[in-house]
């Protein structure tokens, strides 16, 4: 028996014989919880990315829960989505998370893709690395698109061709994506997707 | 110490127990003060191991101890294993390598001249309970004011909180909803116009300028404090979640100095709270309301499958024609409901009959407006959950429970709500009507319990 971790109240379990032979993946959040979020499921090319993929909507239940786990900084909540995401994330390419610059990630005491990747047990390769702390969150829309390159590959790491998928948490105009999309075609990868968590109304 | 501080730091920080990065102060004017010891550091979490099993976390400010309501992860900032307390997390998250501060040095000395503004005067119970409670206090044994519904508890407060104000003391009044502390607030601020009050809340805003003597607060404010009250007085103390919380009690014992008292205000004490109190302390029972005139008698009515109806858009019949009837009357009325889901499917077919009535719960972004509003009778009637069953008083108001059977409305809750009705002199009684879909046992024992009271004889 475990609580929901939005909010807190006992997740009610029935009985059943995949629960009983632990066939059933263990829920971290209760139904009404689970119900204020809003699939979107978007699937779509891009002229950097050879596919993009966002599970969710940015809706009002999205907002907190991203308040809670970034700027509230409680980590739990990093395994909420963890069944979802596998499922979008079980195959054998290479998962690049969107790095954080590292004074950012002292400031907030973690790297909130690479906690989402970890809570859901997915395997993972660090392979770029942020050449700036501006956040994207306090740009506008031109200043986004006309920034210089925000991201290089980590210093001795080679990029094998092969397919890289990109994980963020929001989709919003997508220039963090296809930043470091390029960065890793300009290296050598034959073929970049990418999977965010959310995708925002731009 | 010869030292110098800065005396704002100290009126600010005297009795908390606060995050070392989130003061409103300066970091280099913090790091100065604890250089100099006159604030001291104390470890976030703390985690005790024991020898062959899992270590015990513990949270330094919420007083936490709940294992589960632990999280552990890799910390990029103190590069090793951190723990943080999910508790008390929307103040700001509290970790192993987080810092809180309290202070060190001499407590301010806080000013022994107050004036009560306050022109009412006491009945003979009230009288009496107040000299009581002052007697309590001065004996630092915890009191209980068991008072029925609109007895004036609030007055009662005045006498003893103004002598403590008078020697210097610091005082507490908490309860465990923001409504109570709304409504607090304006009769507190204009009962004591010189003392230096402050109104905690979540959401409030927070001040240097003095050094605040008398502290509002919900009772989870209360976990921001340590050793800092030479009184609490915990107004309403059954009201959800004070009961239901281990940690919020605690916290109430932690604010107060170690032999502080910590005394009780309610309608409805819990058997738990009257055999508590009435072992270490004294108890003060007020079974009449300051007007004198008897509390309200719900009375019970059927409204069958009242929740099919309503899921099916139909209001059900007896509850249209009570709305209608107040409408008609030009009464203001609340009507309770158990479940916000509910509530909210009953609101447009409520608004057909007149569109001004709404709904609130607790967690509504205009509950406070919606209140007001009827106050102000600007709006005929809201429609709630039992958030309002407590703290509020509407004139000639006239109150409805929708599904009185549920489990949420037990004995007190009933008792508080019937505690809404005609509360003042100049209409002293009102409809008080259970809509129930079968009778439980708290509401017999509720209106069991009202009349007793109206007759004079109260368990103690």
């Amino acid at each position: 028996m475990n609580n929901c971790l939005l909010c807190e109240t006992p997740i009610a379990q029935i009985p059943s014989w995949k629960a009983l032979l632990a066939l059933q993946k263990q829920t971290e959040i209760c139904q009404d919880c689970s119900k204020e979020f809003q699939r979107a499921d978007i699937k779509e090319e891009d002229p950097f990315l050879d596919q993009i993929t966002s599970l969710y909507t940015y809706n009002e239940a999205m907002r907190e829960y991203l308040h809670q786990y970034k700027f509230l900084q409680d980590v739990a909540l990093a395994s909420v989505f963890a069944n979802e995401l596998r499922v979008h994330l079980k195959g054998n390419e290479t998962i690049v998370p969107i790095p954080m610059h590292p004074e950012k990630r002292i400031q907030r005491t973690f790297a909130h893709v690479d906690e989402l990747l970890k809570s859901a047990r997915i395997p993972f390769t660090p392979l770029l690395e942020k050449t700036g702390t501006e956040a994207m969150g306090e740009k506008s829309r031109a200043e986004r698109i006309a920034m210089e390159s925000l991201f290089k590959v980590k210093p001795g790491t080679a990029i094998q061709p092969g397919t890289y998928i990109l994980v963020d948490d929001i989709y919003t105009t997508g220039t963090t994506l296809r930043h470091a999309a390029t960065v890793l075609k300009e290296a050598g990868a034959t073929r970049v997707e990418a999977v965010t968590l959310i995708r925002a109304e731009q | 110490m010869t030292i110098t501080f800065d005396p704002s730091v100290r009126d600010f920080l005297a009795g908390r127990i606060w995050l070392r990065l989130h003061t409103p102060f300066p970091t280099e004017t913090i790091d100065a003060h604890i250089a100099s010891e006159h604030i001291k550091t104390i470890q976030g979490i703390q985690s005790t191991k024991a020898f062959a099993s899992q270590p015990q976390h513990f949270c330094n400010r919420c007083e936490n101890d709940t294992q589960s309501r632990f999280t552990t992860f890799d910390c990029a900032k103190c590069e090793a294993p951190c723990t943080y307390c999910r508790h008390c997390l929307k103040m700001g998250r509290v970790s192993t390598c987080t810092e809180l501060i309290v202070w060190n040095a001499a407590p301010p000395t806080y000013p022994t001249d107050h004036i009560i503004a306050w022109q009412g005067t006491l009945t003979p119970r009230q009288q009496q309970a107040s000299e009581e409670l002052t007697i309590s206090t001065t004996k630092r044994i915890p009191h209980l004011i068991h008072a029925v519904c609109g007895s004036g508890k609030t007055e009662i407060l005045f006498e003893p909180i103004h002598k403590l104000l008078t020697e210097g003391k610091r005082v507490c009044i908490a309860a465990p909803r923001v409504d109570v502390i709304l409504e607090l607030e304006p009769r507190l601020r204009a009962a004591f116009p010189q003392t230096a009050i402050e109104a905690l809340y979540g959401g409030s805003e927070s001040t240097t300028e003095s050094a605040p003597q008398l502290i509002l607060a919900t009772t989870h404010q209360l976990y921001r404090f340590r050793h800092a009250f030479d009184a609490i007085f915990v107004d309403e103390a059954d009201a959800f979640p004070y009961t239901a919380e281990e940690t919020l009690r605690r916290a109430v014992r932690k604010a107060a100095k170690l032999d502080a008292p910590v005394h009780f205000v309610t309608a409805t004490p819990s058997d738990k709270l009257l055999t508590d109190i009435k072992r270490t302390g004294q108890v003060s029972t007020i079974d009449r309301r300051y007007h004198g005139h008897p509390l309200p008698v719900p009375r019970c009515d059927t409204l069958w499958n009242y929740t099919k109806q309503i899921q099916k858009g139909k209001l059900p019949k007896k509850l249209a024609n009570w709305t209608a009837e107040r409408l008609k009357r030009q009464e203001p009325f609340l009507i309770f409901f158990h479940h916000i889901g509910l509530m909210e499917q009953a609101e447009p077919l409520f608004q057909q009959l007149d569109a001004r009535i709404h709904a609130v719960h607790a967690s509504h972004p205009d509950r406070k407006e919606h209140v007001q509003a009827l106050r102000d009778k600007e709006v005929p009637g809201l429609l709630t959950t039992t958030i309002l069953e407590r703290g509020i008083t509407i004139q000639n108001v006239q109150v409805a429970v929708v599904g009185a059977e549920q489990l949420i409305f037990n004995k007190g809750a009933l008792i508080q709500i019937g505690g809404r009705v005609g509360r003042s002199a100049q209409h002293p009684t009102g409809d008080f009507v259970l809509f129930h879909h079968g009778i439980t046992y708290a509401m017999d024992e509720a209106k069991k319990e009202i009349i007793q009271l109206n007759k004079g004889s109260v368990r103690t």
